[in-house]
């Protein structure tokens, strides 16, 4: 192994960075303040908060509660390692999965003499930096500090490696799992024939939802529960490689020395034996190409376009159906779909499973309103940030296309709002069937829907149009992460401007927060023609501004 | 307005410069209807960034840009619609068919289904891409990529085609057919200016070649007004443009790499 080609890998990986739009790459000099502010940000937040804690048991006088939180922060100790295992899990599949086509690790250039073992270590390495290892730094360091006041500094030190060799376990899976998926998918394509598109979309989503449901179900509840949870777990499940680094800490607390060597030493065999794995797989299937996905067969017959009945010209028309095709194929795209199902999951699950509610017994307003505000105009916000940017480096056919400043906003716009839409008319279903609100509250949380689903899309598709982002290695960027930032706080408070003339009725009448506030009654009737005369202008003023936006992006194309 | 001029692209002291790099050195170009115009020239020196000012895709920053009669900053659009446009080592859709993407094309320059299908079907049938027109193109190899992109180009029937390296990655024989489909265009009126690096092909297909270099037009004309402004009398363009491009010290620089 040379250690030198895998820093040089992971070095690749990093400098991926660099490509934002808009940033100037001739004679890049490296800022390795800006490059390391993420981790020593993430450690000095850590190192705060381990003093805060610490300072907060010295200073607790009463010695049965110091106890109460000794053993809390003993069980958190024997936690850490699967908890970071999990996060780490989820971050890094997300990173995977948000990556564009098969070659999304980084990929070695195979004519170079770069060993699969040196390729398979810095792109598993590489798939921990960013978050999950700013995560680790965080909490690495505040058990580190926290662990002096509490006297465990010797159970510290055997944690922080165990927290590395978590993530780094995790990320290993994931390499794994990537590996198998591609070559999985591509033999799946090759059997589905020309539902090999269908299968993908609906694979995904299934993929994500059982994801999300094992997800909740485990995060689900108070966060000293969860604690309490995977420190239980752990021994009922001591079969599992995965609990083994907590195993070994469960058994240094207790102080058997044995069982803590076999554990820690099983520990290390195992991820051996997964990097070893993930090797093999590489070797095998590194270079695999998935096969042509062939979607239709026989003569060409041109459809006659039902857009173009709505008064679309066939240009506009053409981006629309364009987009429909690139959401429900692009792999970096269909992670789209799966946040309204998460927005639905999140609370039903909490709602039901943790609370412990009969789903079809009582009227939950809160529930509802949530269901059916939070997915549709999500989905308008984030369809609206990433519409344009999802042309890639496509993108020239856009810019050398006669389409009109106008044209694109109208068909950009017009696809936000027919997704967002057909989002919120399944999330009204799916909320009143398990919320059962009165027929006034579900009328106008619908009708709020709508509008923040056009005020909020408008808004969102000129950030889009003025933050896009074409940068498509490693993953897709879309919109530059400053813009997404603004845009969000626009929106919530655009929202909160559409929304407060509904703020009285939905607090006095439903009461919807349980408490009862001395707010003036409001009619409904009153009420929601106000907030629609507020979603008009706003769309109306932010559209204009994204005509705008548009005529300056086409009159500077950046090909 | 358009009919009267005899100008297909007219270029009158156009420049761009990108910081500190001069992309395009106040040219002036007078490009005639119904003629294949090369541009020629070393990399970076300013082909592309030309062929993107024609269309609109870059502004330059003086100079004025005049294609089949419209001011390209007036109205950008409208010459769009006339053009047929196919750069280098283009991102299709990868996402789309093969056939998706030229239904797509033809929706977007406002082709009818009839001429829509039977255009493409010519096309498809005659750079040998049935048969493959259902499959994503992202399972498409560079050539075909290449040929898909040129069907985009040439199928809204434009009046002034703008290829960068058209004949890059193509067999012979769709090569062939391409050269040949160019000089029949031109019959009927249909100007090409055309970026390359294979000098035999501009030598055989161009009826006038500009040498670019570092921005500048250096050289402008027919191949013996080459030969003449080179004064190398029977060479052949190679000769001529390592010659006005000052880079004929190849061999110098062979046995210097051999070292």
């Amino acid at each position: 192994m040379n250690w030198k080609t895998v820093l040089r890998l992971i070095g690749v990986d990093v400098k991926s960075g660099r490509l934002v739009r808009g940033r100037k790459v001739r004679r890049f000099r490296e800022r390795r303040f800006f490059q390391y502010l993420l981790y020593g940000g993430a450690c000095a937040l850590g190192i705060a908060v381990g003093l805060l804690a610490g300072t907060f048991y010295d200073r607790i006088p009463d010695l049965e509660t110091k106890i109460i939180l000794y053993d809390g922060a003993i069980s958190l100790f024997l936690s850490l390692p699967t908890l970071v295992l999990i996060y780490s899990l989820v971050f890094t599949l997300m990173s995977q999965i948000q990556r564009a086509g098969v070659k999304s690790s980084i990929q070695p250039p195979y004519w170079m003499p770069i060993t699969w073992e040196e390729h398979t270590l810095a792109s598993t390495l590489a798939n921990l930096l960013g978050f999950s290892l700013a995560s680790i730094i965080s909490i690495g360091s505040a058990i580190a500090v926290a662990s002096v006041f509490l006297k465990i500094v010797p159970l510290a030190i055997f944690v922080i490696p165990s927290l590395l060799a978590s993530a780094f376990l995790a990320s290993t899976t994931t390499e794994i799992s990537r590996i198998l998926q591609v070559r999985l998918v591509g033999a799946v394509y090759k059997s589905s024939g020309k539902a090999a598109v269908w299968v993908r979309f609906i694979g995904s989503l299934i993929f994500f939802v059982a994801f999300y449901i094992v997800w909740f179900a485990f995060t689900s509840g108070a966060s000293v529960a969860v604690i309490g949870t995977v420190v239980g777990a752990q021994n009922a499940v001591w079969f599992v490689p995965y609990v083994w680094l907590g195993m070994a800490l469960a058994a240094f607390t207790e102080g058997l020395l044995a069982h803590t060597v076999i554990f820690s030493l099983a520990s290390l065999l195992f991820i051996l034996i997964l990097f070893s794995l993930a090797v093999g797989l590489n070797s095998r299937f590194g270079l695999y190409e998935p096969p042509a996905i062939t979607v239709s067969r026989g003569a060409y017959v041109p459809k006659t376009g039902f857009l173009g009945k709505l008064g679309f010209s066939s240009l506009e028309a053409a981006v629309i159906k364009k987009d429909f095709k690139a959401f429900t194929r692009r792999r970096e795209l269909m992670y789209i779909f799966i946040m309204p199902i998460v927005f639905i999951l999140m609370p039903l699950m909490q709602y039901f499973g943790a609370i412990g509610r009969s789903p079809l017994t009582e009227a939950s307003p809160f529930l509802f309103a949530w269901i059916l505000l939070m997915p549709g105009a999500l989905m308008a916000v984030m369809l609206g940030n990433m519409i344009v940017g999802q042309e890639g480096g496509s993108v020239w056919y856009l810019y050398s296309s006669p389409i009109t400043a106008n044209g694109l906003v109208k068909c950009k716009y017009t696809f936000i709002i027919i997704f967002s839409c057909i989002v919120t008319i399944v999330c009204s279903i799916v909320g009143i069937l398990v919320a059962h609100p009165s027929l006034n509250f579900a009328v106008a949380s619908f009708g709020e829907s709508l509008l923040l689903i056009f005020a909020l899309g408008a808004v969102s598709l000129g950030a889009g149009i003025r933050g896009a982002d074409f940068v498509e290695v490693p993953r897709p960027k879309m919109i530059r992460p400053l813009t997404v930032l603004v845009n969000m706080i626009v929106c919530f408070v655009l929202a909160l401007v559409i929304l407060a003339p509904l703020i009285p009725y939905a607090v006095t009448t439903i009461s919807i927060l349980g408490i009862p506030l001395p707010l003036p009654t409001v009619d409904l009737y009153v009420a929601l023609p106000i907030s629609v005369i507020i979603a008009i202008i706003i769309t109306y003023i932010f559209y204009k501004k994204a005509i705008k936006d548009a005529r300056e992006f086409l009159a500077k194309a950046e090909v | 307005m358009a009919s009267l001029s005899e100008s297909a692209v007219k270029l009158k002291g156009v420049a761009k410069r990108y910081s500190d790099i001069v992309a395009v050195d106040y040219i002036d170009l007078d490009v005639k209807r119904g003629e294949i115009f090369g541009l020629l020239g070393p990399n970076g020196s300013g082909k592309s960034t030309t062929l993107k000012i024609i269309l609109g895709l870059v502004k330059p920053d003086s100079g004025s840009v005049n294609v089949l009669g419209i001011n390209v900053e007036e109205d950008p659009v409208a010459v769009k619609r006339q053009v047929g446009y196919v750069p280098e080592s283009p991102r299709l859709y990868e996402f789309l068919t093969g056939i998706e993407y030229l239904d797509f094309v033809g929706d977007v320059y406002g082709m009818n289904a009839a001429e829509k299908k039977e255009r493409i079907n010519e096309y498809l049938e005659a750079l040998e891409l049935e048969g493959r027109e259902g499959d994503m193109i992202s399972g498409y190899s560079q050539g075909m990529k290449q040929k898909t992109i040129l069907i985009s180009g040439f199928i809204h029937k434009p009046k002034l085609l703008l290829l960068d390296e058209p004949l890059s990655s193509l067999d012979p024989r769709s090569a062939r057919i391409i050269k040949d489909l160019l000089h029949e265009l031109a019959s009927q009126g249909v100007t090409t200016i055309m970026s390359t690096h294979v000098l035999e092909i501009a030598q055989a297909m161009c009826n006038r070649i500009a040498i670019m270099y570092e921005g500048r037009l250096l050289a402008l004309g027919n191949m013996e007004e080459l030969r003449q402004k080179a004064r190398l009398p029977g060479s052949d363009l190679e000769d001529i443009f390592l010659k006005l491009t000052g880079t004929e010290d190849v061999k110098d620089v062979v046995e210097a790499l051999l070292k």
